[in-house]
């Protein structure tokens, strides 16, 4: 199926307002993306080219610039996470729960919500059975998480033409691939609607700082304007506003302060509510029945 | 035909003066474009590549990104155009018409002007029958505002080297396509000359954001930059500045405001209009008729 024939164009203003519970204006959701990048194909993202730029596998280098986040990286952001009191969506492959169990334990006690993020790092359209693939991604991370994952992200949020009916036969209640909306959304599915939830490409460590190369100091200036538009829209209608990090970026020692005072700023606000992915969606259902 | 047999050269400082109505030494035009992205086709703009990079179809996160725009960052653009009583300039696909009809009708109700801009956005040099596609965008304008568009912007700017002899013949009066002056000039075609208005390459969130890659507060300094040069150059002849926008781009919550900002600056003096397109078209005809 087409977009198109999953959901048509709406326009915001044409909506009912969805209103968060105690007046709240804006809920911050926090997503943690943690990968599995395998050595015996090229590099999901490169800090560093080869001379001449051409591909070589095996990428040493920026196989283990990856690795900097899993080894290092992430203990940044659980001592930050524990600290602030938020526990977010962890987004993550499959394979890497199991290479990284350490991480993926610390995940589970801090209670973050489990989130399906496909078995490996690669585009979607490579693999050659996605129901299988996503089946055992889901059936792996219910062992770590002790329960199964309802949320989606594909890697890069990639997806095929039927990634959204396979998901969804698999029991997947929401996806995040559909950066489409400042609401969730309902996309219809030959399996039933999913709901969408806003992640963001925007307020996304990846194109921020891998493709666009902005200054580690930006993503906070960025964030900030984000959010300072969005609470102001949040008086008259519910706002979500996603952060999306990886620890090989955002957990660099260089860059954690500047996430660090995303939420410092943040968290100077009232009704400011952090939610993962599952309280959205039950909040969500509840809110566009009474809307 | 070569732009050579167009137009000759010409240098600004010799030309005779232009003058604009009570003094004013400056009109700005901004111009709102509105795309629809075919989501079976490669995305024209990307803000996230696939992990290792490639293009593997369909491409829905960027889809999804552009989306964005129409469902949501166009109706928060219009808040800050309706603030400063502005009347834009939209350059829209024939085909998001129908397809965005509420950004349609909302251009409509406040009198905006609309320019074509393909049919989709795809190269004109793509286009499978150039004449055909400029005359369904002109039919799709003239059924939706009962007018025949008189201008018109090529999709990402894009020509063959007869698409000014076809808009002429087609009833179109001026094209954006030659960013070669700060003033209006005429073009030669097969038939009776039409007039290039100075759209801009510099001041255009794609370029700017998506391209170059800049900070969201670039939009504002440049814009600023460009405004105080152009006001000073304009002591000696009028000068027309283009302010281009994307909902998809400065309609994301986080650069809303440097729009704003420049809007707040410029709209702040009396001797600088905001003109139509089609505004600038009929003062530049009749001072050429004058001089």
């Amino acid at each position: 199926m087409i977009p198109r024939e999953r959901c048509a164009y709406s326009a915001i203003v044409d909506r009912p307002p969805l209103k968060l519970p105690n007046r709240a204006r804006i809920v911050v959701w926090t997503i943690v993306n943690l990968e599995f990048w395998s050595i015996s194909r090229p590099m999901a993202r490169q800090v560093l080219p080869a001379p001449t730029g051409e591909v070589f596998v095996p990428d040493v280098p920026n196989w283990s610039w990856h690795e900097y986040g899993m080894r290092v990286g992430v203990w940044r952001f659980f001592d930050l996470f524990a600290r602030l009191g938020i526990r977010p969506t962890l987004s993550i492959n499959a394979r890497a729960a199991r290479a990284y169990r350490s991480v993926a334990r610390a995940a589970r006690r801090a209670g973050w919500e489990f989130m399906g993020h496909a078995w490996e790092q690669m585009p979607i359209h490579k693999v050659d059975d996605q129901a299988e693939m996503i089946a055992k991604s889901l059936d792996t991370l219910a062992r770590f998480a002790g329960t199964r994952p309802i949320g989606w992200l594909g890697p890069g949020l990639t997806e095929t033409h039927d990634t959204p009916d396979l998901l969804a036969a698999a029991g997947i209640k929401y996806i995040g691939d559909w950066v489409y909306d400042d609401e969730p959304t309902e996309i219809k599915t030959t399996h039933g609607p999913l709901i969408t939830l806003p992640y963001s490409v925007e307020l996304n460590d990846i194109p921020m700082m891998l493709v666009q190369h902005h200054e580690s100091a930006y993503f906070t200036q960025r964030c900030i304007d984000s959010f300072e538009r969005l609470y102001r829209e949040g008086a008259e209608r519910a706002k979500v506003m996603a952060i999306a990090i990886h620890p090989y970026i955002s957990g660099q020692p260089h860059r954690i302060k500047y996430l660090e005072a995303v939420y410092e700023h943040i968290n100077r606000h009232e009704g400011v509510l952090h939610w993962n992915g599952v309280e959205i969606l039950d909040w969500y259902l509840s809110a566009r029945a009474a809307a | 035909m070569l732009p050579s047999e167009r137009i000759d050269f010409s240098a600004i400082g010799q030309r005779s003066k232009l003058a604009l109505p009570s003094g004013a030494r400056l009109a700005v035009w901004v111009i709102v474009n509105i795309e629809e992205w075919d989501p079976t086709q490669r995305m024209p703009r990307t803000v996230l590549t696939p992990p290792a990079g490639g293009a593997p179809m369909p491409d829905i996160p960027n889809w999804a990104w552009h989306e964005y725009g129409n469902r949501v960052g166009f109706w928060r653009m219009l808040d800050v155009l309706d603030h400063f009583r502005i009347r834009a300039v939209l350059a829209i696909n024939g085909s998001a018409i129908s397809r965005y009809e509420p950004i349609a009708s909302a251009a409509l109700e406040r009198g905006w002007e609309f320019i074509g801009h393909g049919f989709t956005q795809q190269s004109m040099q793509k286009v499978a029958d150039e004449r055909e596609d400029i005359r369904k965008t002109a039919a799709a304008i003239r059924e939706f505002t009962g007018k025949h568009p008189r201008g018109w912007l090529g999709p990402g700017l894009t020509e063959t080297w007869e698409t000014p002899d076809l808009l002429v013949e087609e009833g179109f009066e001026y094209v954006c396509d030659w960013v070669l002056d700060d003033e209006p000039v005429l073009l030669a075609t097969r038939t009776r000359p039409i007039v290039n208005l100075p759209y801009t390459q510099e001041c255009n969130d794609v370029a700017m954001m998506l391209i170059q890659h800049h900070k969201a507060s670039e939009y504002y300094d440049r814009a600023i930059d460009q405004f105080e040069q152009l006001y000073a150059d304009a002591a000696q002849s009028a000068r027309i500045m283009a302010l281009v926008v994307h909902p998809y781009i400065m309609g994301a919550p986080h650069r809303l405001k440097y729009l704003h900002n420049v809007l707040s600056r410029l709209r702040d003096r009396r001797d600088v209009l905001f003109w139509t397109g089609a505004e600038i078209l009929d003062w530049y005809l009749a001072q050429r008729g004058a001089g």
